[in-house]
């Protein structure tokens, strides 16, 4: 190469270089090069603006009620277990820190507490996007109603468990703006409880009475009225509770379903007796839609399709239905039985007893899924509200139908034998109403009522002493130490713990 | 592949076309030797002056080099040499003498977008040579700076394949990738395991603030600079190195036997109130799943690389084989790499090259969550039962949480997963006007991975069993540019040195995965393993994606005044989309430094003591683009588990389940350092001090908010904290020789860092963090103003409950005998008030660690090489999760089985069997132990065969070398490794050890031959 060419190449490759330069530099240059779209989710602001999106929205707030911490350890840890019907089970060492619900022992910084609290507050942020969003939202004006009115059972029936858990909680009523509304003290309850109360009336007067087979398993109206009519009991509101209920009995949607056991199947899920229903399904190639652990937790331990046993029976309950009474058979699996559905459980293993009524079929097991995740979760029963109108009659004094509600209830459950379960015929009110709590405990046997329900009875220390319940600090939880740390304080812990 | 084995084919007969049509002008050849004892000077560089152009001398100091004219001037340099001009003439032959220099301080150290003169430099930058890499047996050259760089620490993971944690100088960051970033040739990467060491030139590892604020955006953890190996003109240089060598688990724990674990478990039913679930007498020693499971594995690397060229193009090429079997049975991995590379002097003033890199990887996959279950299983089961079947654990009713036979686990799994990553770098540099240099590149590289697992129909155990077969393909795939210009001002007028430089960067970086699954896939053979064999109803595809731009202006000064006054000034002006929508797009990052050579100054020019000294001090900001992308923008979450069911079907549900992110601005860290860099004695002692700082501001991470706003994470990412390190840096090498045929270097580096918090975004109120799933929904770590970050928080453990007597006069009422007493330090009123409860927690341990230290040293005899390494940590806590961290019959250690409480008297220190039930699991300062370490960390010893011998043979080289890796551990930590890394990567998680990897050494024999 002589330097004839150098000159050549150098002005050329100087040009090209200065030019090359100068057109890629404004690359960079432009401010659109680094103003870049989230990919492949969809933005916040481009949400909530039609129909489609208020649906989704509400889809969720449904789809969030069959959480693990909603339906599995979290609630048999602070909704059941503390009663006297069941026990931890499962292998003794397994999940020791169950025991501590039990046992009473519990300590502020045990998950479950966490686990329980969170999944409300979860809940509640679903139905408060929905309350908060979609009223600017253009669509049909009467599926927006019914969209709200939704929202509010669902934010009225997680705060309703969060109260009976904890007392005194947080009060969120819309989504927090900013970080000046994330720390706020706790509302007491009275307070909390005239909100629920609010949310259900105005869910009541929207809601439809029923739906048709794609929407099966919204709240109706029927629900909204139910559940309003048992935080009322939860009160001591009786003409409340007995207005709400012959208001739900005189509309004529429900009855209940003949056959005790068959109730809890997967065919009679929706049944006429069915008030509100958590839904769950096994879609196959989709795991994420078929989470439920709800049968899986209380499965039968040690069969394929059975699940891990916790959450078992006790010989308490056992003990505790008059003699003859179906329901016992039909509410506890026993070691070495054969299930109406063809199953033998194996007369070795772990516990003597399993839950019946979140039992589902050991043949309907598809592996890679969670045993029972087909379970729908019955939440609110005709024959609860049967009962809650005949404990509500009894308290007014109007015996006659708190007798006639009772024996509905009672009836189904002797079908057509004529040897057990005796009509109840006792005017005296106290003994009524021990008849009708005794009536409640078997009816709603291992349905996560009875813990709450003899703590509003006042029966706490006399029914759950014996296994450490101790009155004026067992009535409620101790509030999630991790949500206190994180409060800096702001939460304060209930008494005693 | 075929079409890529294609391009790579083309791009070989390419560089060789190349060389051959630029070989011309007038050939002069020579020898370069030693002033002191006249001894050949293999490695010193022959340059044709104003050029690129030039060639090393070979092992006898030979050199050829083609020049252009009889004008040529050459230029010979060697490090610890003064460098000589020799203008050609009519010679053609050409023997230089090089005169040592006493201040050996010529040597050139890569510094961000340029070179700098070690003697330069202001910041603190260490240089490590490729070949102290590839000697060691590590896969991954990250893993080969362990203990070589005062300040630089390494977590390896015993996890195969899996690449080390390095933190430089302390925790940098709190939140996303921890890894430094790493510039290969130009392009940038947050993990180099594709990489080849025998590739590696060097590693230059930037670790001041000063240094790394060049790359402003991305160096917050640290800037580790490698440059590749590239060809020299000259005749072809062949390499061949590799290596045999086998992997061991060493320092392994012991768990119990299956006598000691039935007598535990039973111990455990008991105190929960259970009947005996097994008969201890009916168990032995059982079955060690550590043995059954764990293997000798065989590892094998070989390389073979080929390198040359004549004064105007030069090439390199080089491909490499490496096979690893994993420590666990059936696991192992393969992996292909090649690497081209040319550089061209298109003219006196214009030379472009590229070098493009590809590799090419093959694992059969390590069972998911095998090495947990090795730590949990029953020693109780059997593998197999005698008829051959598997033994499984539910026939003894142990629970789910042992539910499994992790011989199993391993037989029925079957995942492979490929990697093919193409990464390219191709540069123009034009010299013009005397004093400026115009460098344009263009840097590239293509990711595709994929992921394929086959989960069969089985029926194994009770619990292990699948009744209908999915297969899942996940294909990543990465795409990323990086175009870079940078102009260069070099100007020297007398004493005044000046270098300028201007620079603009553009990077691209979108990531794209595609996961599809099929069931009822048949599978015969491998080539049944397609998505169209299976169920139709049943395919399903998802994908998800990324994208991040970075725009950037950079510019630097360097001046020097005499070789004394040294000034370096830089500013970096980072564009990120990270930031972008937060309407903070734009970052600014400033440094400065200064140096005085203290050696050079007329007063100490008499001396003998000193060949340099330099004092130098530096400040510099620098960046953290280690976040999400898309930030600050609120976005919809779906999904299956927000998919409602109305009558049996499923409903598409979508909503937002985050809050509102808050505006989160550009993470700072601000660095000060100040050095000290003597060489004495010859240059035999040379000494580096170095004070730093390092305060990162604004700090981006996520802490936990409250469950009671109801957000699906749990957390919230932002500007959270301001924290400190600072520390002090050694390292002292000697290096000399002991008559004529022994040599011996010992380098010995340590560093003392301390973490302090100065600020958390929640103000009064600590961060609590950590644990969690480990720790039974507790937080085990609290981050305070005036404590380390991520402080392990929790209960103090005074001593074990005997019996109920004591039980009844403490603060914990329904305690159990054999329970651990926390000890009652504060109530609501601050003082002591007789029960237990939060507020009874404090500081438990530091997992920050405080010193680092490494010892390396060469020793050679005549033809014998020998290196150790030794290096270690001290002063740093681990909280031992994996002990407290149990759901129900998983296996103990035989350390817990020996010291546990089971009785009145037999332990005041280890509580019962029971230690992951009541309160004992909670975070306590059981949990916390010593995570201080020293080991042996290379052994190698090397014999080359004497010249006369090679040459006979035809050879210039030939070395054989057998060497042992991690060979000789101490530590007292119960766990299994004290090399513990974060689970989630956050300062706030770190030292939490839920590590189930055992240790593994390897031994190797190599073999290093040049042609």
């Amino acid at each position: 190469m002589n330097n004839i060419d150098f000159k050549i190449n150098f002005k050329r490759i100087g040009l090209y270089a200065g030019l090359t330069s100068m057109l890629l530099f404004p690359v960079a240059c432009q401010d659109s090069f680094l103003d870049t779209d989230p990919q492949g989710k969809q933005a916040g602001d481009v949400f909530w603006v039609n129909e489609s999106d208020a649906t989704k929205a509400v889809n969720a707030m449904y789809a969030n009620l069959r959480s693990f911490d909603n339906i599995a350890f979290g609630s048999v840890a602070v909704e059941s277990l503390g009663s006297d019907e069941t026990e931890k089970g499962s292998s003794a060492s397994d999940a020791t820190f169950l025991n501590t619900y039990d046992n009473f022992s519990v300590g502020s910084t045990d998950g479950q507490l966490g686990a329980f609290w969170s999944a409300q507050y979860k809940n509640i942020n679903y139905a408060n996007q929905v309350l908060d969003n979609i009223p600017a939202i253009e669509m049909t004006a009467a599926l927006k109603e019914r969209y709200l009115a939704e929202a509010k059972f669902i934010r009225a029936y997680s705060y309703f468990r969060l109260v009976r858990a904890f007392g005194d909680v947080p009060l969120r009523l819309k989504v927090p703006a900013d970080n000046s509304e994330y720390n706020i003290p706790r509302t007491p309850k009275a307070e909390v409880y005239t909100v629920i109360e609010k949310d259900l009336t105005e869910a009541a007067a929207v809601l439809p009475a029923s739906y048709g087979t794609a929407d099966l398993g919204r709240v109706t109206k029927g629900a909204a009225l139910s559940l309003h009519a048992k935080v009322s009991m939860y009160e001591k509101k009786w003409q409340q509770v007995y207005d709400l209920t012959t208001q739900v009995i005189a509309s004529g949607q429900y009855k209940l379903v003949a056959n005790y056991e068959q109730l809890f199947r997967i065919a009679n899920e929706n049944s006429s007796e069915s008030v509100f229903e958590i839904q769950n399904e096994l879609v196959l190639d989709n795991a994420d839609a078929s989470n439920s652990q709800y049968s899986q937790v209380q499965g039968v331990r040690g069969v394929v399709g059975g699940g891990w046993g916790f959450n078992v029976p006790t010989q308490a309950l056992a003990d505790a239905y008059e003699t003859g009474d179906p329901r016992r058979d039909a509410t506890i699996i026993f070691r070495g039985e054969t299930t109406p559905e063809g199953d033998f459980i194996p007369t070795v293993g772990d516990n003597p007893m399993y839950n019946q009524k979140s039992y589902v079929p050991f043949s309907l097991f598809v592996s890679g899924f969670n045993e029972g995740a087909q379970q729908n979760v019955r939440v609110i029963r005709y024959a609860d509200v049967l009962l809650m109108n005949a404990e509500a009659a009894n308290e007014l004094g109007k015996t006659t139908e708190a007798l006639a509600s009772l024996e509905i209830v009672r009836a189904r459950a002797r079908g057509t034998s004529t040897t057990i379960l005796p009509k109840v015929t006792t005017t005296e009110q106290v003994a009524l109403r021990t008849a009708i709590w005794h009536e409640r405990q078997v009816e709603l046997a291992m349905e996560f009522d009875r813990y709450f329900d003899v703590i509003r009875q006042g029966r706490g220390a006399a029914v759950f002493g014996p296994k450490g319940w101790t009155a004026g600090k067992n009535e409620v939880w101790p509030v999630p130490q991790t949500e206190i740390d994180l409060s800096g304080g702001v939460l304060t812990q209930n008494a005693g713990y | 592949m075929k079409a890529n084995v294609r391009s790579l084919y083309l791009l070989i007969i390419f560089a060789c076309m190349t060389t051959l049509s630029f070989a011309q002008g007038i050939n002069i050849t020579g020898k370069v030797t030693s002033a002191t004892d006249g001894t050949a000077l293999p490695g010193a560089s022959v340059l044709i002056k104003g050029t690129t152009t030039g060639v090393p001398t070979d092992l006898e100091g030979n050199f050829a080099i083609s020049v252009p004219s009889t004008e040529s001037i050459l230029v010979v340099s060697m490090i610890g040499m003064t460098p000589q001009e020799i203008p050609v003439g009519s010679n053609s032959v050409i023997n230089i003498v090089l005169q040592d220099d006493a201040r050996a301080l010529n040597e050139v150290v890569i510094v961000g977008y340029g070179t700098q003169k070690k003697l330069d430099i202001t910041g603190s930058v260490v240089s490590i040579k490729g070949s102290e890499i590839s000697k060691q047996s590590s896969i991954n050259p990250v893993s080969g700076l362990q203990g070589k760089v005062a300040g630089v620490q390494i977590n390896n993971s015993g996890k195969p394949g899996e690449a080390p944690q390095i933190r430089i100088r302390g925790v940098g960051t709190a939140y996303g990738s921890p890894n430094p970033l790493y510039v290969v040739d130009g392009v940038w990467f947050d993990d180099i395991s594709f990489l080849n060491s025998n590739d590696i030139e060097s590693m230059n590892i930037l670790k001041d603030a000063s240094s790394q604020s060049i790359y402003g955006v991305r160096a917050a953890n640290g800037v580790v600079l490698i440059t590749t190996k590239k060809g020299r003109s000259g005749k072809a240089v062949i390499d061949y190195n590799g290596y045999v060598g086998v992997q061991k688990v060493t320092n392994q724990i012991k768990m119990a036997n299956g006598n000691e674990y039935s007598t535990m478990i039973n111990e455990l039913s008991a105190i929960n109130g259970g009947k005996q679930l097994l008969d201890p007498s009916q168990y032995g020693e059982g079955t060690d799943w550590y043995k059954q499971i764990l293997r000798d594995a065989f590892i094998t690397n070989h390389q073979i690389s080929v390198s040359g060229g004549s004064d105007k193009a030069t090439y390199g090429l080089s491909l490499g084989y490496l096979k690893q079997d994993g420590i666990v049975d059936r696991n192992n991995f393969k992996r292909y790499t090649a690497r081209f590379q040319n550089d061209f002097q298109i003219s006196k003033n214009l030379k472009v090259g590229y070098t493009a890199t590809g590799a090419f990887s093959k694992s059969n996959d390590e069972a998911g969550g095998i090495f947990r279950q090795l730590y949990a299983a029953a020693p109780v089961v059997p593998v197999y039962n005698a008829d051959g079947s598997y033994g499984d654990p539910s026939k003894l009713l142990l629970g789910d949480a042992v539910n499994f036979n992790p011989q199993v686990t391993v037989d029925v799994f079957n995942q492979v997963t490929k990697k093919t990553l193409l990464t390219a770098n191709a540069y123009a540099e034009l010299s013009f006007l005397k004093n400026f240099t115009f460098r344009t590149s263009l840097g590239g590289r293509y990711g595709q991975d994929e992921t394929r697992t086959y989960n069969p129909v089985y029926a194994a155990t009770l619990a292990q069993r699948n009744t209908n077969s999915l297969l899942t393909f996940v294909r990543p795939q990465a795409r990323y540019w990086i175009f870079e210009n940078t102009l260069t001002y070099t100007k020297e007028i007398g004493k005044h040195s000046f270098t300028a430089l201007l620079g603009q960067s553009a990077q691209h970086d979108q990531s794209y995965q595609l996961t599809a699954t099929a069931r009822d896939v048949p599978y015969t053979s491998e080539g049944d393993l397609y998505l169209a064999l299976g169920n139709a109803d049943s395919r399903n595809v998802t994908d998800e994606g990324d994208l991040a731009t970075y725009s950037s202006y950079f510019g630097r000064v360097n001046y020097s005044f005499s070789d004394r006054y040294l000034i370096n000034a830089s500013l970096r002006a980072d564009g990120s989309s990270k930031f972008y929508q937060g309407g903070n797009g734009w970052g600014y990052f400033p440094s400065v430094g200064a140096g005085w050579v203290i050696s050079n100054e007329p007063f100490l020019q008499n001396q003998k003591v000193f060949d340099n000294l330099k004092l130098r001090g530096s400040w510099g900001k620098i960046g953290n683009a280690s976040v999400p992308s898309n930030l600050s923008t609120l976005t919809v979450a779906t999904g299956g588990s927000l998919a409602a069911i109305f009558g049996g079907a499923v409903n598409t549900g979508a909503s937002i389940n985050s809050i509102i992110p808050p505006v989160t601005y550009w993470e700072r860290g601000v660095g000060t350092d100040i050095g000290l860099e003597a060489s004495m004695l010859k240059n035999r002692l040379s000494v580096e001090l170095d004070y730093y700082t390092k305060k990162t501001e604004r700090a981006i991470f996520d802490i936990p908010v409250l469950a009671s706003i109801g957000t699906s994470s749990g957390s919230i990412l932002g500007n959270q904290a301001d924290f400190q390190n600072k520390g002090f840096e050694a390292a002292i090498s000697w290096r000399d020789e002991i008559g004529k045929d022994l040599s011996y270097s010992i380098g010995i580096n340590g560093s003392v860092n301390t973490n302090k918090v100065l600020t958390v975004s929640t103000g009064a109120n600590p961060i609590y963090a950590g644990g969690v799933g480990l720790t039974g929904g507790a937080l085990a770590t609290r981050t305070r103003v005036g404590d380390p970050i991520g402080s392990f928080y929790g209960y103090v453990v005074d001593g074990i409950f005997q019996n109920q007597a004591e039980i009844d006069g403490s603060a914990q009422k329904t305690a159990k005998p054999g329970d651990f007493k926390y000890r009652d330090i504060s109530g609501s009123n601050g003082t002591p008030d007789g029960t237990i409860t939060g507020l009874d927690r404090q500081v438990i341990g530091n997992p920050n660690p405080k010193y680092t230290y490494g010892i390396n040293t060469t020793w050679n005899y005549k033809w014998l090489d020998l290196t150790l390494d030794f290096q270690g940590v001290a002063k740093v806590d681990i909280y031992n999760a994996n002990l407290g961290w149990r759901y129900g019959n998983e296996n103990f250690t035989k350390d817990f089985y020996d010291n546990r409480w089971h009785g009145e008297g037999t332990s005041n220190t280890y509580p019962s069997a029971n230690i992951g039930g009541g309160s004992n699991y909670l975070p306590n300062s059981f949990f916390v132990q010593s995570g201080s370490y020293f080991r042996v960390r290379n052994a190698q010893l090397g014999f080359t065969l004497p010249t006369k011998v090679t040459e006979r043979l035809k050879l210039k080289k030939l070395r054989v070398y057998a060497n042992a890796q991690n060979a000789l551990n101490f530590f007292k930590y119960k766990g299994l490794s004290p090399e513990v890394r974060a689970t989630d990567n956050k300062p706030t998680t770190a030292g939490i050890d839920a590590n189930v990897y055992p240790l593994s050494a390897t031994y190797n024999f190599g073999l290093n031959i040049t042609f």
